[in-house]
């Protein structure tokens, strides 16, 4: 450490001192790293392997309105470099949800994002309101972009109209942190991500995972128990940072790039295509030291081309980035 | 007496020997001073790929003695393939022990040990505990083929009975292993320990209900983060299960007598009179 430590850049600004923190409308981040609703339970999960403290925030399971039991399995397929899921949203509804879990979460030693995933815009209201009212809960990312729940799930995330009509009914409810999960089954990311933007939305997440299938040609069916499933992992990057670039020339919000970050470098791409921040979530699943490391190679990234800042290279590669640096 | 601390960690090990006991199918020696003091017999451990690019892969714990443990893989993927051809002296890093083991208490006092395939791999630990405690040992073990059964003769060293049955004959029995359970006579052993591949598992669930032994079975399951985070891995448990996780509380007409329990959390070993799959 002794070495790094003493790495002193340009702006002579140590290692130690680089400003990796991050704000997303009002909530700080001291990084830019948020672990992916679904992939990483409650936080607890994974704190025997990872100081969640040295995490930006954990972005919590879906939850909705009514307890659901989720997907019958298997919900889990392999796919040449990913993994393609079909959970369904599992959760216990946010009755027992508020009865039973949250309270768990005060202790999180980093940002704790709740997850609302909904079936009409009223549930996103109500869901919102009950769960950002919490003080444990520091901002509310709204999941309108599941692909696994029938067509009804996503719709939101590809109807321009609902795609604002749930942010604004969300919006309405809570003055937290509002960030809007955006589906990249779409032809145009960057209209569904104006609307959301004018409707409210203190920044974007971008993307969910991309719709897919696998069929298993000895038995003759679809491998996933829901037949259709989400695409995740390093197979999708080439289309999330294509769709962070787009949305960044969009929208003025910050937006958290995420599919298939592993590395340092899978993230400074998508913060090269405007990203603030970025999501892990399949990446853990590699090894949950991986947003550990993805913060320390942007730390080294940022030193060695005398940056004080992450906001100094937000975009840097996008030419028609919209956004606040 | 020191309390040992069970809680998963990751840990670094250093490959001290492979062996290819059959083409095919490697044992990965490993030193891991605490994960070989920890590990309970049924429990596995998510490897991370030392090259990264693609997911963990979940391995049963296969032995656990000294500062050494060591992993049994079947080589058919780039990463299988990867973790193979590591050299001696290799860092590989891993998480674990992860899951809940067999209870082996609850199996009596004359028990079969039943595998299907590397599903072998699961069984050794708890059948060197249990003969530690004097339980008579039968092992029950399936596989494609005579060449595909590996150290059968580790069993028959503690002293358990060994029977085989294979898909092409060339060695046992002709056909499944669970052919050779379906003709014992009803409560021929106090209890069941199994593993291997989820058709296998499920037929010997079904034996042993008609049998009226008491089974553990290890399931083996894709798992995505194998710590619980993920609900990847479920499996429909009944609700009375001591196993089941208490969300969700869903209550429909379909659901009202099982929950989706996780394979690498509530399991990997579950109760065969309690899975409803």
């Amino acid at each position: 450490m002794g070495a790094r430590t003493s790495l002193v850049n340009a702006k002579n600004v140590t290692l130690s001192q680089l400003d990796v923190s991050v704000k997303l409308g009002a909530l700080r981040l001291s990084a830019p790293t948020l672990m992916g609703s679904g992939c990483y339970g409650s936080g607890e999960e994974y704190a025997p392997f990872v100081d969640l403290a040295a995490l930006g925030a954990i972005v919590l399971k879906s939850v909705t309105r009514h307890p659901r039991l989720g997907n019958a399995p298997p919900r889990l397929v392999s796919a040449p470099s990913g993994l393609l899921n079909a959970i369904g949203l599992q959760n216990p509804g946010i009755d027992a949800y508020l009865e039973n879990d949250v309270a768990k979460f005060a202790d999180r030693p980093c940002a704790v994002i709740g997850s609302v995933a909904g079936f009409s815009v009223d549930d996103y209201a109500d869901v919102t309101e009950r769960l950002a009212a919490r003080d444990e809960i520091d901002a509310i990312e709204l999941n309108i972009s599941c692909p696994n729940v029938g067509t009804e799930g996503e719709t939101f995330a590809c109807d321009p109209a609902l795609a604002e009509a749930a942010t604004r009914a969300a919006r309405r409810v809570t003055g937290k942190p509002l960030i809007v999960k955006l589906s990249p089954n779409v032809t145009d990311v960057a209209a569904i991500a104006r609307t959301v933007e004018a409707a409210g939305a203190d920044a974007l997440a971008v993307i969910n995972t991309v719709r897919g299938m696998s069929i298993d040609v000895d038995r003759r069916m679809p491998r996933l128990g829901n037949a259709s499933g989400g695409l995740s992992g390093p197979a999708i990057r080439p289309i999330a940072v294509l769709a962070v670039w787009e949305v960044a020339q969009a929208v003025k919000i910050p937006i958290v790039g995420q599919g298939g970050i592993e590395t340092a470098r899978d993230a400074l791409e998508f913060i090269l295509a405007g990203a603030s921040a970025v999501g892990i979530g399949t990446g853990n699943f590699t090894d949950p030291r991986a947003p550990l490391n993805v913060v320390a190679g942007i730390r080294d990234y940022l030193a060695a081309r005398g940056h004080a800042a992450l906001g100094e290279i937000v975009g840097k590669a996008n030419p028609r980035f919209l956004g606040a640096r | 007496m020191r309390m040992l601390d069970r809680s998963p960690a990751v840990h670094r090990t250093v490959v001290s020997d492979r062996r290819e006991p059959v083409p095919g199918i490697a044992v990965l020696g490993l030193v891991a001073p605490r994960l070989a003091e920890m590990t309970l017999p049924g429990q596995f451990a998510m490897v991370i790929p030392p090259g990264g690019g693609q997911a963990a892969t979940a391995l049963g714990i296969y032995e656990a003695e000294d500062t050494r443990i060591s992993l049994m893989l079947v080589v058919v993927g780039p990463r299988t393939h990867e973790l193979a051809a590591l050299p001696t002296g290799a860092t590989l890093d891993l998480l674990g022990p992860l899951g809940n083991g067999f209870e082996l208490e609850a199996l009596g006092e004359n028990v079969a040990l039943i595998a299907g395939g590397v599903g072998i791999a699961s069984l050794l630990l708890p059948a060197q505990r249990l003969a530690s405690r004097g339980k008579r040992l039968t092992l029950l073990y399936g596989a494609r083929t005579a060449q595909a059964l590996v150290d059968a003769d580790r069993f028959s060293e503690l002293g358990a009975k060994v029977v085989c049955a294979t898909d092409d004959g060339t060695r046992g029995h002709s056909g499944f292993v669970t052919d050779l359970l379906r003709a014992l006579p009803k409560r021929a052993f106090s209890g069941i320990a199994a593993c291997g591949p989820s058709p296998m598992l499920r037929a010997v669930g079904r034996a042993a209900a008609y049998l009226e032994i008491p089974a553990q079975l290890a399931l083996e399951e894709t798992f995505a983060c194998g710590v619980g985070a993920c609900w990847g891995c479920v499996v429909p448990l009944t609700r009375e299960s001591s196993q089941a996780p208490k969300f969700p509380h869903v209550e429909t007409e379909e659901t009202r007598t099982f929950v989706h329990a996780r394979v690498c959390k509530e399991g990997p070993v579950f109760w065969a009179h309690e899975l409803r799959w």
